[in-house]
């Protein structure tokens, strides 16, 4: 799709769901955000759905259905890839950088036993400060930055073990 | 003043029920310049029905075996507030002789079939019973409770069969049995489940009649001896044995089976002493014979569907009945006209087994025009008080014959727009393209052997619903945020590319 929602990728059922091209059949009338309802077009048929959310997480009920849909930009498909991508496993992870960035803080330390979730460092990228958080419960093997450095896209950031 | 009604029969009467059939019934009482008493638990203090009525009276905590079912609490609120009579509703003690009783030795008028006719038809087997001996047809099966120290044999009843509660209502306490070694398994399930639900553990063993339509017939009764079958309603959509759609006529009642059926009902009032609305339930089997399930003594949900097709109010009827009216000779003649179909929609999500659904309504755009009625009571914006039954609304159509009014729930179905859950209206609205409903040609088998979990999404629906999120996020962007508007211009809609001062200063300018 070309236009202004060229910057944007949707993902059909959330952020774990399916990437999807918005339709080009059909054509956007006018969303009234209060009332929480759109209106769109086709030839001469027109639809009315209901649309909730805000930022990159979305809810549109169609013909009474309700579906979860990701609106993500570049920057935030990328953080979901990686949420997505190191989820799983069982053996030592490399957390690696999934954005270019300037690395700001390190929240922890070779040794130290973490949850899933917990934090770990910080990398500053499109004047957005991005947390960069346990794919899953482990020891920190080694950690390969340090604050102020600047890391490239797949750049290794530490490993769980 | 109703012209068909010769005097006020009461002054004020409580509603002994919350929700859509609380509101329903004050706006008869309105019409009938009758005052009405809502009744509240903590939950509802500030719902929907509370305010539907004249006054309003607390009658204790959320539980509602605390509040809606306290019998004390409900007969004090009654004569606290001066009612004079107690319409009960559906649901909840409708269908108690305990409470009718009560209200009735209160000084106070029940308005509904008597204490004693709750009695005798209240137990599904006593009435199963009483109908035989009235030559009835009743599914075949065991007369007696089936005692879970001595089962009966293989041969007793013909597999697959049905064990069913003795109390029983709602689906609750039932379960298919289809071999006799699976007996003892399913007997205590539904013992345990029957035992949860009414406090009697009882359950008998009937045959599984299976394909069956599941057609009900209307009975009006007065004081007088009077009494009229208003039609049939086909509630053979269902999911868990609980009924989603009703319609009437049944489109598969034959003027000939519909005698039949008007025949078995009229025998089984013909038991009791019966005056008020109630409901004779039956299976009509593939070659259109009937058998007797139950007779519930009271309004019922789908009592509307009635409603449109005879043109009758039937609360209105239930309480000049109960005030010694005797049924107007127009109600007596009263002859189904055209054809009606009620939607029930439920805080329930159908693409996972219709698992009731707990959360917040936002949206609520509720259907109008031509041939629609929506009896609802929605506070869009308050969560859902999980105590109480998932039921939202029902959406009814009319229209001279059942496509026009299948044509006319299509686009009711559409105009109806609800946020912040998950409803059934995605299975509604799935079922009103189905080739088996458009043909009529159902049963109660339908649900599960044509939706499942329903349909997986398609490829339009999927890039419609990324069309429509994606376009609702550039909205956003463009007008710095989902800022909530108080006024709004043409259809509220945000001009591409305006800023929010200057949406605010063309509302502040049409404010002007």
């Amino acid at each position: 799709m070309t236009g202004p929602g060229a910057g944007y990728r949707t993902r059909v059922g959330g952020a774990d769901g399916v990437e999807t091209e918005p339709t080009s059949d059909w054509t956007f009338a006018w969303v009234d955000r209060v009332a929480g309802v759109a209106r769109l077009r086709t030839g001469n048929r027109a639809v009315s759905v209901v649309v909730e959310g805000s930022g990159s997480e979305w809810f549109v009920t169609l013909r009474g259905r309700r579906i979860a849909v990701s609106v993500l930009s570049r920057r935030e498909q990328l953080l979901a890839k990686a949420a997505l991508g190191s989820r799983s496993g069982t053996g030592p992870v490399e957390v690696t950088a999934t954005l270019p960035g300037l690395i700001v803080a390190v929240e922890t330390t070779e040794g130290s036993d973490v949850a899933a979730g917990d934090p770990l460092l910080t990398i500053e990228a499109m004047k957005m400060q991005n947390e960069v958080r346990a794919p899953r419960a482990g020891r920190v093997a080694a950690i390969a930055v340090a604050a102020g450095q600047t890391v490239g896209t797949g750049q290794l950031l530490l490993r769980l073990e | 003043m109703r012209k068909d009604s010769p005097r006020r029969p009461f002054k004020r009467v409580l509603i002994a029920n919350r929700g859509e059939i609380a509101v329903r019934i004050a706006r008869t009482l309105r019409e009938m310049d009758i005052e009405s008493v809502a009744v509240f638990s903590d939950a509802d203090s500030n719902a929907v029905h509370g305010q539907a009525a004249d006054l309003a009276a607390p009658i204790g905590p959320a539980a509602a075996s605390a509040s809606y079912l306290n019998v004390s609490a409900l007969i004090a609120a009654a004569k606290r507030t001066g009612a004079q009579a107690v319409h009960p509703g559906y649901g909840f003690l409708s269908e108690s002789a305990v409470f009718a009783r009560a209200v009735e030795e209160a000084g106070l008028t029940w308005i509904g079939p008597s204490p004693g006719t709750q009695e005798l038809l209240g137990n599904k087997l006593a009435a199963r019973r009483a109908v035989a001996a009235a030559e009835v047809p009743i599914v075949p099966g065991l007369m007696v409770a089936v005692d879970a120290d001595d089962l009966p044999g293989p041969a007793a009843v013909d597999y697959p069969a049905m064990l069913k509660a003795a109390a029983g209502g709602g689906g609750r306490g039932m379960r298919r049995v289809d071999a006799p070694e699976q007996l003892a398994a399913a007997l205590a399930g539904a013992r345990r489940e029957a035992a949860a639900a009414f406090g009697d553990p009882t359950i008998y063993l009937e045959r599984l009649i299976e394909p069956a339509r599941h057609v009900e017939v209307q009975l009006l009764g007065d004081r007088h001896g009077n009494l009229v079958c208003l039609g049939e309603r086909d509630c053979s959509i269902q999911r868990r044995h609980q009924k989603l759609i009703e319609e009437s006529p049944s489109p598969g009642v034959t003027p000939a089976i519909r005698e039949e059926l008007y025949a078995s009902a009229r025998r089984v009032a013909g038991t009791v002493d019966f005056q008020s609305a109630a409901t004779v339930e039956f299976l009509l089997d593939a070659d259109g014979s009937h058998y007797f399930l139950e007779m519930n003594t009271r309004l019922q949900v789908e009592h509307g569907v009635t409603e449109l097709v005879t043109g009758l109010d039937l609360v209105a009827w239930q309480i000049l009945v109960a005030a010694g009216e005797p049924l107007s000779a127009a109600v007596l003649e009263a002859n189904p006209r055209g054809h009606a179909i009620e939607v029930r929609v439920y805080a329930e999500d159908p693409y996972a087994g219709f698992h009731p659904v707990a959360g917040t309504v936002t949206t609520w755009r509720l259907p109008s025009g031509p041939g629609v009625r929506v009896d609802e009571a929605v506070r869009p914006g308050v969560p859902l008080t999980p105590e109480y039954d998932p039921l939202l609304a029902k959406v009814m159509t009319q229209a001279p014959d059942r496509p026009a009014a299948v044509a006319r729930l299509r686009r009711a179905l559409d105009e109806m727009l609800v946020g912040g859950l998950q409803t059934d209206l995605g299975f509604h609205r799935w079922l009103v393209d189905h080739p088996g409903f458009a043909s009529g040609a159902y049963d109660t088998g339908f649900v599960a052997s044509h939706w499942g979990h329903g349909p997986e999404l398609t490829a339009e629906e999927a890039a419609l619903a990324a069309l429509a999120a994606q376009q609702a996020r550039l909205s956003d962007e463009a007008s710095n945020g989902p800022m909530p508007r108080r006024s709004a211009g043409a259809a509220g809609s945000t001009r591409p590319g305006e800023s929010a001062w200057a949406r605010l200063a063309r509302e502040e300018g049409l404010r002007r």
